[in-house]
């Protein structure tokens, strides 16, 4: 009575260990690539001289994503005294078709602000649009030159700025706080 | 295995009944004593308070107790005494009956050197536990944050709400958390992950501060935590306990509530948890978006179908959203600059919310257990032990066009578990234990993110056998154990180069461990123990493959997938002791040394994305050695008061590179004064304790090796008055307490928040616990 029992105790624990290791196979199957919405790989600002002519892009391009591949960055040179509307466009290359991400950002307008900082002496950016409250986006802007000279120009989008703290609807980061979406700095000569 | 078990939860009863034989009068008498469980000396002044007539006796000078004038029948006792946990007792009384109760009183004065689990067996490591009563004045704690008062344990914490242990200066991937005898699965690789279980349910939480427990499966390099619920009292009346909180700060609320009841067809418990709380309060400002919430309970059925065959049934859901301080959620390195320049975090409120928004964590996670043990004789004994988790996370960020609704990580996770044990309890008190495991993991990302997922899928297949043997004599204890474990994992993983791709790897690991241990007790008072283990473990899956951006902390990791697994010699020694009931001692040394040690090592590289600039961090291996103490001293002054201090210390070391190791616990001080007053009336076990708590600056870390320096030392207070009185057939337990009383403003270095916020201000707290 006392072994039979035993033997059928092991039995079912036997079965249940070989039940639980053969059941499924060992490899995961492969997993569902996400679909990328939200990544920006290219970041293009261009510049329009008023007057005509050919437009200046900066560009940042990161085609994989962050990690991976070293981004290509293009700067540019522009003319002394002169005034240049400004147009920014983020894309989203990992999607087919392209991705717009700008009109992401202009529909979350009150939400997201452009901030441009520069090295450049006399260089000037001033907004050139407005969310639903009244205050600037960057989307589109106006730039200005005055003498030769070069340096960076620093363009940061930030998400859920505080729009109403001091001076950021001037255009000025150090208070704006949110969370950095964007960082990219571009080489830029005046001559 | 009864007396073990009874053991477990801190006291037990020796019942013999009169030879005066049936009797209809009530004239029937239970005498006996009532003894300190672990010396045996008597207790005077205990109160033994009968509920069915509502009135008790106390014990003389010589622990006695006499109740007179029964009738026969079925009685439930309650059995108290100021410094020891209050326990419940049921009798049947036929006849004069005399009993000797055992009462757990050094477990107040010194985390009591317990016999762990039923199966006792880590009799031999150091190991500390809270039991039930510590819980309760605890129960607005999370589980790591209830083992913090042990000396030699911290905490890491995200915030509030979510913490995880650390022993000896290790955690996650190298602490093991064993719920209910079963490795607790989930995400235990990343530093903002909750172990989740639900403390409240645990009737005793065990510490063990040793060198490898061998016979769990888990990636420990030497301590374990233990969450165990007790088993159900035979009592054939239905109990039960009510416990309720409130916190002033975050205005948190909690309600736990437990039901039993045995019958010899099926004996079952029921626990279920609720608590919510709002945003946490610094000294000066509310940390926004730091309330939590979490929904659990479990259910446990036993049943003994025959005197040698004995089942459980255990099932827990644990389920909890917890949120993350908004002014943390950072985009890039110049955020973090800024916000580590700023008094108050950005995103800061002035207003107190409940609400909880993105960034935040939901998790699920669901504990199914089957355990059966089989007594092949007096002396042997058969347990087989299934477990099935099923782990849900999702963490959601700050995202763009709604995307804050969906989370930005999302892993599923199954594991099965399953383990044979064979126990033999042999001649001349040797104890030979024997057992085999099978784990499989399935680790599953979610594709609902829209994000490359940070680890990848994976499915483990672990197999384990372990053997311990283990002798008790009177003088000299003596244990040895061996463990084998077999790792083979398979990883399904996506490119981080475009177009995406499916890359696969394999790995397998065969792993080695071994433990030995002493004990000698050269006096009754006087024990030393000894322990030296070998353990490995295998590098986890975040430290293989993780690849990109954790914003969390504002760095690229980067796992590496040809790491080899770590190796540990540890080695503790301790001296445990008591001079004249007057004044406990407990010091632990140990010393540790790893070989290739994985860690995230920072790298000269600075990588370029359109989102700025980012460190890069890889995972390395180094060869490290933790050194470290724990003192604990209690000094019973008077009967009534009591002084305790405790000390910790513990240096990381990396010997490669000459360099402290990062993220180690600081050395702390605990100073307590504990004061128990006389009953009043009714009121018992009244009591008033203030406790200080130094933690010292960290300051073996370099500059070099953080974004910031970490933060000073600093210093809490806190008090705490209970007290306890029986109410009819109810018992009631009153505390309130006080934490960072002074309203300190501090940071702690294990706290990831220390770069943005301070820490908690002052918070008051009532608990109320209605036993019945």
């Amino acid at each position: 009575m006392k072994s039979s029992r035993l033997i059928s105790f092991l039995c079912i624990s036997l079965t249940s260990v070989i039940g639980s290791t053969s059941c499924d196979k060992n490899e995961p199957e492969d997993p569902i690539i996400p679909n990328e919405e939200e990544v920006v790989t290219s970041f293009n600002f261009t510049l329009t001289p008023g007057g005509g002519g050919s437009p200046v892009v900066l560009s940042f391009m990161d085609l994989d994503g962050d990690g991976g591949n070293p981004p290509t960055i293009t700067g540019g040179s522009l003319i002394v005294n002169t005034n240049y509307s400004g147009a920014i466009t983020l894309l989203n290359e990992l999607e087919t078709p392209t991705a717009d991400i700008s009109l992401e950002i202009e529909e979350e307008g009150a939400e997201h602000q452009f901030f441009f900082e520069t090295t450049v002496e006399g260089l000037k950016v001033e907004y050139g649009d407005a969310d639903v409250n009244g205050q600037p986006i960057g989307l589109s802007t106006t730039i200005s030159t005055e003498e030769a000279g070069s340096g960076v120009l620093k363009i940061t989008l930030r998400h859920q700025p505080d729009k109403n703290a001091s001076g950021v609807s001037e255009g000025d980061i150090s208070n704006a706080g949110g969370e950095t979406d964007l960082e990219v700095t571009f080489n830029v000569e005046v001559q | 295995m009864w007396k073990f078990n009874r053991l477990a939860i801190g006291f037990f009863i020796l019942l013999f009944s009169g030879t005066t034989g049936y009797s209809q009068n009530c004239d029937l008498q239970v005498s006996g004593f009532v003894k300190d469980l672990s010396t045996g000396a008597p207790i005077p002044y205990a109160n033994i308070y009968l509920k069915e007539i509502q009135s008790g006796v106390v014990s003389d000078t010589l622990g006695f107790i006499t109740l007179e004038s029964l009738c026969p029948g079925k009685y439930h006792l309650a059995v108290s005494h100021i410094g020891c946990e209050t326990i419940q007792l049921f009798l049947n009384i036929h006849g004069d009956t005399s009993l000797t109760i055992f009462l757990d009183h050094n477990s107040q004065l010194l985390d009591e050197v317990a016999v762990v689990g039923e199966s006792g067996s880590a009799i031999l490591q150091e190991s500390q536990s809270i039991n039930s009563e510590n819980i309760s004045r605890n129960t607005e704690k999370a589980l790591g944050e209830m083992l913090e008062n042990i000396a030699g344990v911290s905490t890491i914490r995200n915030g509030s709400g979510i913490s995880k242990p650390v022993v000896h200066g290790l955690y996650g991937n190298r602490l093991s958390i064993i719920n209910n005898g079963i490795t607790q699965g989930g995400q235990q690789w990343g530093v903002d992950h909750s172990p989740e279980i639900d403390a409240l349910a645990a009737n005793r939480i065990t510490v063990i501060k040793g060198v490898g427990a061998l016979e769990y499966q888990g990636s420990s390099l030497g301590s374990v935590v233990l969450v165990e619920p007790e088993k159900i009292n035979q009592e054939p009346h239905l109990h039960g306990e009510g416990r309720y909180f409130f916190e002033s700060n975050g205005l948190a609320n909690g309600l736990n509530l437990e039901l039993q009841r045995y019958h010899k067809s099926l004996a079952w418990r029921l626990v279920g948890t609720i608590k919510k709380s709002g945003d946490k309060r610094t000294s000066k400002y509310y940390l926004r978006n730091t309330g939590s919430e979490s929904a659990n309970f479990a259910l446990q059925l036993e049943k003994a179908w025959t005197k040698r065959i004995f089942t459980e049934l255990y099932f827990s859901s644990f389920n909890a959203n917890y949120g993350v301080l908004r002014g943390s959620h950072i985009g890039n390195l110049t955020d973090l600059e800024a916000a580590l320049e700023r008094d108050v975090p950005f995103f800061t409120e002035k207003k107190f919310s409940y609400s909880i928004s993105s960034p935040s964590q939901k998790v699920n996670h669901q504990l199914f257990k089957l355990h059966s043990k089989y007594s092949l004789s007096e002396k042997q004994e058969l347990q087989l032990t299934y477990g099935l988790q099923y782990d849900l996370r999702k963490e959601f960020d700050v995202r763009r066009s709604g995307r804050s609704e969906i989370p930005a990580l999302s892993l599923e996770q199954t594991s099965n578990f399953l383990e044979g044990k064979y126990s033999n309890y042999l001649a001349r008190n040797w104890v030979l234990k024997s057992g085999v495991q099978i784990n499989r993991i399935s680790n599953i990302n979610l594709p609902e993110t829209g994000i490359l997922p940070i680890i990848p899928d994976y499915i483990s297949n672990k197999l384990g056998a372990f053997a311990l043997l283990r002798n008790s004599g009177k003088k000299t204890s003596f244990e040895l154990a061996g463990r084998y474990d077999f790792e083979s994992r398979n990883v399904a993983a996506i490119s981080i180069s475009t177009p995406r791709e499916i890359v696969r790897y394999e790995a397998a690991f065969h792993n080695m461990s071994a433990m030995l241990g002493l004990a000698h007790k050269f006096t009754p008072e006087w024990k030393s123990t000894l322990n030296i283990g070998y353990k490995a473990r295998n590098p986890e899956i975040n430290e293989l493959y993780s690849n990109g951006l954790h914003q969390g902390v504002s760095g690229i990791e980067e796992g590496d997938p040809n790491l080899n697994r770590e190796t540990s010699i540890k080695s503790t020694l301790s001296l445990t002791g008591q001079v004249k009931n007057k004044l406990f001692v407990e010091g632990l040394v140990y010393l540790q040394y790893i070989q290739d040690y994985i860690y995230l090592s920072p790298q000269d590289e600075i990588r370029l994305t359109i989102r700025g600039a980012f460190p890069v961090f890889r995972y390395e291996q180094t060869d490290a050695q933790l050194t470290g103490f724990d003192i604990k001293t209690s000094f019973q002054a008077t009967d009534r008061f009591n002084v305790m201090g405790k000390y910790s210390f513990i240096y990381g070391y990396d010997r490669t590179n000459d360099l402290p190791l990062v993220f180690m616990p600081s050395n702390n001080l605990i100073a307590s004064f504990k004061y128990q007053f006389p009953s009043i009336g009714k009121i018992e076990k009244l009591e008033f304790e203030l406790n200080n708590r130094y933690v010292f600056e960290q300051k073996d870390v370099l500059p070099s090796q953080d974004f910031v320096a970490p933060p000073g030392s600093y210093y809490l207070l806190g008090a705490r008055l209970s007290a306890e009185r029986q109410l009819k057939k109810m018992r009631v337990s009153v505390h309130i307490k006080a934490e960072n009383l002074l309203n300190e403003t501090y940071r702690d270095y294990l706290n990831r928040q220390r770069y943005f916020a301070n820490d908690l201000g002052l918070n008051l707290i009532l608990g109320l616990r209605i036993s019945f």
